[in-house]
């Protein structure tokens, strides 16, 4: 089963995004901010971040930034997701490391499919 | 070698403290050295005066623990003065920043509820979206009648999201019908509905 | 005594309050043991129900309360070689970079806070005698603080309960202990006296401030307690004593994510531990 860390200071923003995506066959783990993320991506194994801008401690650029400067660290493709929906906000998440962009709220069918095409085509690995 | 015991530990003298005085301390905050800012924002903390200072500064610098000095000495200065040196800086492009700020802010509940008004009366939906995140360590009798106004009124679904959000905690009764009115104004959004069920589930539940 | 109710529904809310304060996070199988403990702590605290002492808590930003339930929740014994995965990383990990970092001139540092009734000093005192096949080569202090006298002449004492001493191998009881009359233990007087045992609150720079160039601290289920400012303040006092590349260990259920962000996350085989950058960002 596919894994995501989902990084958001907003209890029922985690909440949203892990029924939408458990949903979607995937297996889900939860951080309230970029430090604590930092440490998971460490710990763990993901197949994909969803990550939050705004929050306490670290914010998601800073986290972004750390997480790929780290080599020993599994690169997956990271969403950045986030109220600001100007362009200059869309380039900063690009620079940071992030593969996509998305302003909140996000649509459930829409962040189902995004996070099967950015991990591979779908939660389930194919491969037996 | 091996284990060996330390001699005169610890040794009282090397507590002598560079010199402390306010003037001399705030001049320091300035200092080229990085390492030398950082120690004059530790020792700026028993100095309320040096909030403003202080705040001027975190704004322009750029090593990371240098800020981390600024602002948990800021946070243990606290008082008015801070808030309001710390209130221009959530409209900010720069996102640390602007986070350093709230988190401050959010540990200050009492000197920060006078600014809550303007925060909320703000253009920038993000700005109020700010306002209700300081909210999430206020205890204050306005607190459900400014959560209402958001909720009735407020034309931005993340202000209303984020003002949903913290009721799902707190919430009580009297603020049920104007969770009702919120999820008509955005029928749209399937977050608003999740987190307008969320409020309700706890308010029943509770 | 009659407990206090506690729903499910107030078991999560209340779940969600203690992760964001301490990062962590009780399964649902632990909610006996939850609901025990804070039915008890809502009695304790004067509260008439959950509801109050949720507010309470909500809004007491740090506070004997606050103390008071994480103590309640989490299990506070101490004892040698506990958390042993983190004196292994002493051994097999954090000394070998530190000795590449500084050479022979210096003597290596070591400091516990808080060390309590000495355990954890003399779990690494003797860890570095059995384990460290290079400590002839180097010199190396272990300094031991606690705020607490009593706690600091039991621990100058050296004498130890058969628990205390219980995940020792059987070996390392014998050489470094003398069994006493009581059934308790008496450690050598070799080990003891490595130790340089101090008084010091970790919240006063005075005291702190002769603690410079450190290398390693072990600062283990103590900033859990403190408030967030608290904490915070803590976190740079003891990156103020670290050098430049010093490791610092927490316990295993604190997290540097509800601390502070000055220290780099370092993964090691044994152990997970934060380091103080070398340089300085460019």
């Amino acid at each position: 089963m596919k894994r995501v860390l989902i990084v958001d200071d907003a209890t029922t923003v985690r909440l949203y995004h892990r029924q939408i995506l458990e949903q979607a066959g995937f297996a889900v783990e939860e951080a309230i901010n970029g430090l604590e993320a930092l440490e998971k991506a460490v710990a763990d194994h993901y197949d994909l971040y969803l990550v939050d801008v705004n929050m306490p401690r670290m914010d998601g650029y800073t986290f972004l930034r750390q997480l790929r400067a780290r080599d020993e660290v599994y690169q997956a493709p990271a969403v950045m997701i986030s109220t600001e929906s100007q362009e200059k906000d869309r380039k900063a998440a690009y620079a940071a490391g992030a593969n996509y962009y998305m302003v909140k709220p996000v649509k459930p069918d829409l962040l189902a499919r995004l996070a099967g095409l950015l991990t591979g085509g779908g939660a389930h690995d194919p491969t037996p | 070698m091996g284990l060996r015991k330390a001699c005169n530990f610890p040794a009282q003298e090397q507590a002598a403290a560079e010199p402390g005085g306010l003037e001399q301390l705030l001049r320091q905050l300035a200092d080229p050295d990085p390492e030398s800012r950082r120690r004059a924002a530790r020792k700026l903390a028993v100095h309320p005066e040096a909030a403003a200072p202080l705040a001027a500064r975190l704004a322009e610098e750029p090593e990371p623990d240098v800020r981390e000095a600024i602002a948990t000495s800021l946070s243990a200065i606290g008082g008015p003065q801070t808030v309001a040196s710390l209130i221009p800086q959530l409209a900010s492009d720069d996102a640390p920043l602007r986070n350093t700020a709230i988190e401050i802010l959010q540990h200050l509940p009492t000197d920060v509820a006078t600014h809550i008004d303007s925060l909320l009366a703000s253009p920038d939906p993000d700005l109020r979206i700010f306002a209700v995140n300081i909210m999430e360590t206020l205890s204050h009798p306005r607190m459900e009648e400014w959560l209402g106004v958001v909720l009735r009124g407020d034309p931005d679904v993340n202000v209303v999201g984020t003002a949903l959000n913290l009721l799902s905690e707190i919430a009580t009764e009297s603020i049920l019908p104007a969770v009702e009115e919120a999820r008509v104004r955005f029928a749209s959004e399937p977050y608003i509905s999740f987190v307008c069920q969320a409020v309700e589930r706890r308010v029943r539940e509770a | 005594m009659p407990d206090v109710r506690i729903t499910e529904a107030d078991f999560r809310a209340f779940r969600e309050l203690f992760y964001r304060k301490t990062g962590i996070w009780f399964e649902d199988s632990k909610r006996y043991f939850v609901d025990r403990r804070l039915s008890e702590r809502i009695l304790a605290s004067g509260n008439g129900s959950f509801l109050h002492y949720y507010q309470r808590l909500r809004y007491m930003e740090g506070g004997a309360e606050w103390q008071a339930l994480i103590n309640a929740m989490t299990v506070n014994e101490t004892y040698f070689f506990r958390e042993v995965h983190q004196f292994e990383c002493l051994v097999n990990s954090m000394l070998e970079e530190t000795v590449k970092r500084k050479g022979r001139n210096k003597p290596i540092r070591i400091w516990c806070i808080p060390s309590s009734s000495g355990e954890e000093p003399y779990s690494v005192a003797l860890y570095l005698l059995e384990r460290w096949e290079r400590l002839d080569e180097f010199d190396v202090e272990i300094l031991a603080s606690d705020i607490d006298s009593e706690a600091l002449e039991r621990a100058r004492d050296g004498i130890y309960s058969s628990r205390s001493v219980q995940n020792l191998p059987k070996e390392y009881v014998q050489k470094y202990f003398t069994a006493l009359p009581g059934g308790e233990y008496l450690l050598c007087d070799e080990v003891r006296s490595a130790v340089s045992f101090s008084q010091v609150n970790l919240m006063d720079p005075l005291q702190t401030a002769p603690f410079s160039d450190i290398d390693i601290v072990f600062c283990r289920n103590l900033l859990i307690y403190f408030d967030d400012v608290s904490r915070r303040r803590a976190a740079e006092t003891l990156y103020e004593a670290l050098a430049p590349g010093g490791f610092i260990c927490l316990g295993h259920s604190e997290s540097m994510s509800r601390i502070s962000s000055l220290f780099t996350l370092r993964r090691f085989p044994d152990a997970i531990v934060y380091q103080k950058p070398f340089g300085r960002a460019v």
